[in-house]
């Protein structure tokens, strides 16, 4: 009997150890979160840390794009990847890295913005590892799918409750990894707070005019298809807003709530003087009453269950059997970027920038019959 | 029939039939129903989402661990009699008063850590002895100690699940304090009476004198005392001086072990911890199941299914799907019910007070922790007083779980109302 039980462990504790070496090695494969290819518009390439060595070296340390025009001009941020399950956050920012050349001022692209929430995926959430796009030339290129928060890998573990440092605000433990929770961030702080604070610097240092932090959110989350503004950017985004609104695009704008913290557009705008806007498209991959979890999700939001929520009337943007593909929140994006942009510039016209050559909503979304949408027409536009 | 609900029926049906046709253990039954629900969902066998799963509960793996180490050694030393001897003379003379005492030091671990498995293991483990000399029979007095965990699990300050459901929709965790205070502390003394009054209105301490052990507390004095003072201290500290560094539950509990090693009765380290190690083993398993059950389930889109089947009811009946749905996907995990339908059910209730209404979800949600296969502060309120089954502590719960969801359903529909009074921001 002893002898058969030990055999029977032996077996277990083999198997145990050979499903955690496939497994091990399947989750150390996720550090690479997709190479970009940088278009003609790059001028530079830094690291974050640059700006503040208490993250070098370390997976919150991510790349920053400079894009410099031929005259000189006010600068922007786009932040992308804030989130690493909300793909066209970033999706947007590579397609610009990829694509826009700068004419006046320059534009900062940081596509990873919590680099280590790019390298995990949250547990019971099944999320799909990876994303693919054919681009111009046939080749696949491949990107991650990744998490909200930082890697636990990186920082771990997380407190009961999550004390915002600079206004004591108490959320749940889980926001400790949240970047867009930790700003204007701590210089000794955790990872994600030295990131942030790593942020909060290089805007300080390069004087951003104005700063773009690229979101999605489930569909019944109430603050989607909207663009959430700090009150000193109100003017830049209202003007912005009407024109997005005239290019066929339903944009709501809300105020930054005063009493939320840690956020980009509230405490970017308190603590620096650049106009933090962040915008929020409609992703099925992230929401609560999503069916099956898988790729053709996060690249089409064809999703029978988010259907049936919308007869519902449960959600906060119409869903049908087109669901809402990533070409139309990435066009969303880039056309907002290119909106406010403008309004900014216009208002601000001692401190100008303008870009071109980035495809707007009509290019990536409603000029398309259909059939390439949920990544085939995306990738046309990706080096 | 739906796609969906043809896979989440053979995972029913598996997890049946290898609990009850093949008698295998619970937590193997969890796995071999993932397994069987990703074949039917067409997604082969998925190594990599069923490992995913389980990482959920690393930390709640942790926690339980390092707790039952901290109880044992509690126990082992002496102290566990000590405080009984100690309490019980201290306030015999006024029973009722004691009963709410000691529900009050139950839930107080689960106040300010948000764990209700935490409240049950230290405090409720403390407490279970003294309730029993007082004459509460073991399944009463471990219904007590469930109970106090669930309810101090939801009691302010810390109130996990209330943050997660607030932070689903961005509502910061303020203005919480009095309506979670009115929602958990009139439950806590109904339950403690209702359970243990009875047996204590004539309490007769000179014979219950006789069954206490006064010795530890003779022999090694206050000292005794000293790895419970100070995991509360370490627990307490974080919370009052937010700048000293959270240690964390495991590491609170590991500390208060290795220095019960040297207060009371002489303690075989390796014997204790083994022996922990192995009466946790069991629940341990079930949470490795849960984890890669529910990574099945949003994978194949069941889990979408069951949410989105619970929110399309009429509005009469959508207070008894939150009361039914909440309570039963708790069984996975408290904390998954409240963001998975505690925030969508939130949504549903838009018109009401969020603040009152997210807190009493927040109380509906802890009931996960009574629901089986997982059932944490059923299973560990009944090993603390040496019950072999936890099922007769669930039948006993029922009536105050009863209570719990009539009170919050009525706090959900009156929380306008209740709001100018209750919320202050």
């Amino acid at each position: 009997m002893m002898k058969k039980n030990t055999i029977t462990g032996a077996i277990c504790l083999v198997l145990a150890l050979a499903i955690a070496t496939v497994t091990g090695i399947n989750f150390i494969e996720l550090k690479n979160p997709g190479d970009i290819i940088p278009g003609p518009g790059v001028s530079e390439v830094h690291m974050l840390s640059e700006y503040f060595d208490g993250i070098a070296g370390t997976n919150g340390d991510t790349e920053i794009y400079v894009m410099q025009g031929k005259k000189p001009g006010g600068k922007v941020l786009i932040l992308g990847g804030t989130h690493g399950n909300e793909p066209s956050g970033y999706m947007s920012a590579i397609t610009f890295i990829e694509n826009a050349v700068v004419d006046e001022g320059t534009v900062y692209v940081i596509p990873y913005t919590n680099r280590s929430g790019m390298t995990h995926n949250d547990a019971q959430e099944a999320s799909p590892q990876y994303i693919h796009f054919s681009n111009k030339d046939g080749a696949v290129r491949t990107f991650r799918y990744g998490s909200r928060a930082t890697n636990p890998i990186d920082q771990w573990p997380d407190p009961d409750v999550y004390v915002h440092a600079a206004s004591g605000q108490t959320l749940s433990g889980s926001e400790t990894r949240n970047i867009n929770r930790a700003y204007p961030g701590v210089e000794n702080g955790n990872l994600t707070e030295k990131v942030a604070y790593a942020i909060t610097q290089m805007i300080k240092a390069e004087n951003v005019n104005l700063t773009f932090d690229l979101h999605e959110a489930s569909p019944e989350y109430p603050v989607i298809n909207a663009t959430v503004s700090h009150e000193k950017g109100m003017s830049v985004a209202s003007v912005g807003l009407m024109e997005l609104q005239f290019a066929g695009i339903s944009m709501a704008l809300e105020p930054s709530p005063v009493n939320l913290h840690g956020l980009t557009h509230r405490e970017l705008g308190d603590y620096t003087d650049t106009i933090p806007l962040l915008m929020e498209t409609a992703n099925a991959s992230q929401g609560r009453l999503r069916g099956a979890t898988n790729e053709a999700l996060a690249l089409t939001g064809i999703d029978k269950a988010y259907e049936k929520s919308a007869e519902l009337g449960m959600l906060y943007v119409p869903y049908d059997e087109n669901g809402h593909p990533i070409e139309e929140r990435v066009g969303r994006h880039l056309q907002g970027i290119i909106e406010y942009t403008k309004s900014y510039s216009e208002q601000y016209a001692d401190a100008p920038v303008s870009f071109s050559n980035v495809p707007g909503y009509a290019e990536l979304f409603t000029d398309s019959d259909g059939s390439d949408l949920g990544g085939a027409r995306l990738g046309q536009y990706l080096n | 029939m739906s796609h969906e609900l043809i896979i989440f029926l053979a995972m029913v049906v598996t997890f049946a039939a290898g609990c009850f046709a093949l008698k295998l253990p619970v937590s193997i039954s969890m796995v071999l129903s993932a397994v069987i629900g990703a074949l039917v969902g067409g997604q082969g066998i998925p190594l990599r989402h069923l490992v995913e799963g389980t990482f959920s509960y690393v930390d709640t793996v942790l926690v339980i661990t390092c707790a039952m180490i901290f109880m044992k050694v509690v126990q082992e030393s002496g102290a566990l009699d000590a405080l009984a001897s100690l309490i019980i003379e201290k306030f015999h003379k006024v029973p009722a008063l004691l009963l709410c005492l000691i529900m009050l030091v139950i839930m107080f671990p689960g106040m300010i850590t948000g764990s209700s498995t935490a409240a049950v293991l230290s405090a409720g483990s403390i407490m279970a002895p003294v309730l029993m000399l007082m004459g509460i029979p073991a399944l009463e007095t471990a219904s007590i100690i469930a109970m106090g965990g669930l309810l101090g699990m939801i009691a302010p300050p810390v109130n996990i699940p209330a943050m997660i459901i607030g932070g689903g929709i961005d509502i910061p965790y303020v203005g919480f304090e009095l309506p979670l205070t009115l929602l958990t502390f009139p439950l806590a003394i109904f339950t403690v009476l209702l359970f243990g009054y009875k047996y204590v209105k004539k309490l007769d301490y000179e014979a219950i004198k006789l069954k206490l052990n006064n010795e530890p507390r003779e022999k090694y004095g206050f000292r005794i005392f000293i790895p419970i003072l100070l995991a509360l201290v370490l627990m307490v500290l974080n919370k009052a001086v937010p700048s000293f560094p959270s240690l964390g539950m495991p590491l609170i509990f590991l500390i208060g072990a290795a220095v019960g090693l040297f207060t009371g009765n002489k303690i075989k380290v390796v014997t204790v911890c083994k022996d922990a190690v192995q009466s946790v083993l069991p629940v341990l398993g079930i949470l490795m199941g849960v984890g890669m059950f529910i990574q099945v389930m949003t994978l194949t889109g069941v889990r979408g299914f069951i949410v989105t089947s619970c929110l399309s009811l009429p509005n009469g009946l959508l207070y008894v799907a939150m009361a039914v749905a909440i309570p039963l996907f708790g069984a996975v995990s408290s904390y998954g019910a409240a963001s998975v339908l505690g925030v969508p059910f939130l949504l549903a209730f838009m018109s009401s007070n969020q603040i009152i209404t997210a807190s009493a979800i927040s109380l509906i949600a802890a009931l996960g922790d009574m629901m089986p296969p997982t059932a944490l502060a059923g299973i560990f309120a009944a090993q603390v007083v040496g019950m072999k089954k936890y099922t007769p502590v669930l039948k006993k719960c029922l009536i105050p779980a009863l209570v719990l969801i009539v009170w919050a359903i009525l706090f959900i529909i009156f929380a306008n109302q209740l709001a100018p009074f209750i919320v202050l921001k």
